[in-house]
């Protein structure tokens, strides 16, 4: 593949990332903003496998397989399994409304494409739009984070997040050290485990939602 | 032979976790626990030795420099310490059931998979590793935050895991910003191990390391407590079983400010001293600032000390901001004295709060008068922490407030001198109705527990020590620290 080609793909994927996370913060529902995560976990496991093949380095598809079996299948199931299994609240409960959060969202896009846009020289090192995709994806899901009130769509937020990280790491040039990454991934999941045993204990003593317990002030 | 030793030392507080799983004895436990504390405060300074006259040392992904060395002392003080201290601590949280017998052997192997992790935080050369040890303090400390399984323990174990888990993601992406400057100079291998960036960083593009520096500074910041991410730490700081938040307020905050660190010195030399410098005082003002009105308006004794830290972490920023060597000093020599005084400062809360069945500083009355020592001890502790010659802290804050007046930072050091004196009267005020006066009629009146004292005379003696004179071998190590981050 020449470079435009890859470029090319990268930037389309990269609209088709921004899409899921638009569908994660309009989302209603606990299980649709998971399905669009998981979705979005697909399209970055993607991109892996795309740049993997154009740069030849061995590492990407690694790290594309990874990010689907974990993040597109596993993860999702996993929260999928919580939300049956505790009959936790269906709604995604915002504390702002989700059209304020959406016009919010819009104006985090065009900051990420006008903040990488004044940085000219440096975007040789990283592939077509994948900076401000990234640091708009990381952004939107902290702010999924602060507007839900529900520990699980909170969780859906941080995944969203760390796969705007991830496709930003994925696009520099000569890619991240496959150990890193394993590494990072590791780390995804066991915060997502504890997370869960976290809210299933909470759920299970005092039948509130995690997130929603607010004693300690002050 | 010492370059090995560099794999070692995160080895043996893993393999201590493991051994913790074989017996529910809490005697055998509490003896692995201190021995293995013993032997990793043994290695370090033979570790030490060999820095002091070998310079760095380095193997594979870790590396060990003047910088590391000093937080790598604190570190391994402070888990002796604690070490010493949970003997008798646990021996009463057990026998009031705070503490279950027969889930103890889970509670040590997680303080040390903890420890563990500190270790490789702060040995860590690679950027990446750096990381991933720290998100591991996260998902460590987070079940020990909740260990006692109660609402409030879990509320604030979940609230620190989300604001440190999204912080540090943003620290990640920060990282992944500097690796992508720096494979444009120097290609894929090595581009992420902190020494070879710093050989190119002054080539590196100015443009991207800033926003990756502003990147790191709020991700590992949500770690270190600066205001405005600073909301998790003091729940989870007081929520923790008191080891465990000793080691929090004392040391974890302590890493990952030696993270920022470690960006300041890529973002200086890429960037220029001005901008990173700039960056942490905004944080350390807004921190000093915000963290005032809570500490005065506070009743819960171990909210105080976590808000506290929120103020010190931010007067540490002031004096890596104002910079120079003195500045830099200062806050090197800042990070020692809190985390050695705030541990104490913990230790002793957490005696009266068993004594009293209370931590609310309205309850605990006459202290002094029911466990002399301790109480003495706690007295100590807040002089220190306010402030107060001839103590440790009061001679880091004047160098920091001398390296403010050095650079004719007039605004910052007029606004940081009135919340110091403010938290002074405040604390003062808090700490005196504390230990004098007639104690509550509930008041515990037991004899004070030996291993506890001990832990804590350990911490004093140190604390003392550095406020008298700062001994020649710790100066020259410090010197050659802050060498390391001026350049």
């Amino acid at each position: 593949m020449s470079p435009e080609t890859v470029q090319t793909i990268i930037d389309d994927l990269g609209a088709l990332l921004l899409f899921t996370m638009i569908l994660i913060i309009a989302a209603g529902q606990i299980s649709r903003a998971i399905y669009a995560v998981a979705a979005q976990s697909l399209l970055i496991a993607m991109a892996g496998a795309v740049l993997a093949t154009a740069t030849g380095n061995a590492d990407l598809w690694v790290i594309a397989g990874v990010t689907l079996a974990i993040k597109a299948i596993v993860l999702p199931w996993v929260l999928h399994w919580v939300v049956r299994r505790m009959n936790v609240r269906r709604e995604v409960e915002p504390v702002i409304p989700v059209s304020a959060t959406l016009a919010l969202a819009v104006v985090v896009v065009v900051m990420s494409f006008h903040l990488s846009a004044s940085l000219g020289p440096v975007r040789q090192a990283i592939t077509g739009n994948a900076l401000p995709v990234g640091i708009a994806l990381t952004l939107l899901g902290v702010l999924v984070m602060a507007t839900r009130k529900t520990a699980l769509t909170q969780m859906v937020g941080l995944f969203a997040s760390e796969n705007g990280i991830f496709f930003t790491a994925m696009a520099v040039t000569q890619g991240m050290p496959l150990i890193i990454e394993i590494g990072v991934i590791l780390d995804v999941i066991l915060a997502a485990l504890v997370m869960t045993i976290m809210v299933l204990r909470v759920r299970s003593t005092v039948d509130a939602d995690i997130a929603d317990l607010d004693r300690l002030r002050g | 032979m010492a370059e090995t030793l560099l794999w070692v030392l995160p080895l043996v507080p893993t393999i201590t976790a493991l051994l913790m799983l074989t017996t529910r004895d809490r005697r055998i436990l509490s003896a692995i626990d201190v021995g293995s504390s013993a032997v990793l405060f043994a290695l370090t300074l033979v570790l030490a030795r060999e820095v002091a006259a070998g310079g760095p040392q380095a193997l594979g992904v870790l590396r060990l420099d003047d910088l590391g060395l000093v937080f790598l002392l604190l570190l391994v003080v402070l888990t002796l310490a604690v070490s010493i201290y949970t003997v008798g601590w646990l021996r009463q949280a057990v026998a009031v059931g705070n503490m279950k017998a027969e889930s103890l052997r889970s509670y040590f192997s997680l303080v040390h998979a903890f420890v563990a992790t500190m270790v490789v935080t702060v040995l860590a050369d690679n950027l990446g590793v750096l990381w991933i040890a720290m998100e591991g303090t996260t998902i460590t400390s987070a079940v020990l935050i909740g260990y006692h399984g109660h609402q409030h323990g879990l509320e604030a174990a979940w609230k620190y895991i989300i604001v440190t888990t999204i912080g540090i993601s943003f620290g990640l992406f920060g990282t992944v910003l500097v690796y992508a400057a720096a494979t444009d100079v120097i290609g894929g291998a090595g581009a992420m191990s902190w020494s070879a960036i710093m050989k190119v960083a002054p080539t590196l593009d100015p443009g991207i390391v800033r926003i990756g520096f502003i990147f790191v500074m709020i991700g590992y910041g949500a770690k270190a407590g600066f205001a405005p991410m600073h909301l998790w730490l003091p729940d989870a700081h007081s929520q923790a079983p008191t080891p465990v938040g000793a080691l929090l307020s004392g040391i974890l905050i302590k890493c990952a400010l030696l993270a920022i660190i470690r960006f300041q010195t890529i973002a200086a030399a890429a960037c220029g001293p001005a901008f990173p410098a700039e960056v942490l005082l905004v944080f350390g003002l807004t921190s000093v600032v915000v963290a005032t009105p809570f500490i005065l308006a506070q009743y819960d004794i171990k909210r105080l000390l976590g808000y506290h830290s929120v103020e010190h972490v931010g007067i540490v920023a002031l004096g890596l901001g104002f910079g120079g060597s003195v500045g830099t000093y200062g806050a090197l020599l800042h990070v020692v004295n809190h985390g050695i005084t705030k541990a104490l400062a913990f230790f002793a809360a957490g005696t009266a709060i068993a004594r009293y069945g209370s931590r609310d500083m309205r309850v605990i009355r006459g202290l002094l008068a029911v466990a002399p020592i301790a109480g003495t001890l706690l007295m100590l502790a807040a002089l220190s922490l306010a402030g107060m010659a001839p103590f440790s802290i009061f001679v880091s804050e004047l160098m920091v407030l001398r390296a403010g007046v050095g650079h004719d930072h007039w605004v910052a050091i007029a606004i940081f001198l009135a919340m110091v004196v403010v938290i002074f009267a405040g604390l003062l005020h808090h700490v005196g109705a504390m230990a004098f006066g007639g104690p509550t009629p509930a008041a515990g009146r037991e004899a004070e527990a030996w291993s506890p004292l001990l832990g804590m005379l350990l911490l004093a003696a140190i604390m003392v020590l550095l406020g008298l004179t700062i001994p020649a071998s710790f100066d020259g190590l410090l010197q050659r620290a802050t060498g390391v981050v001026v350049g």
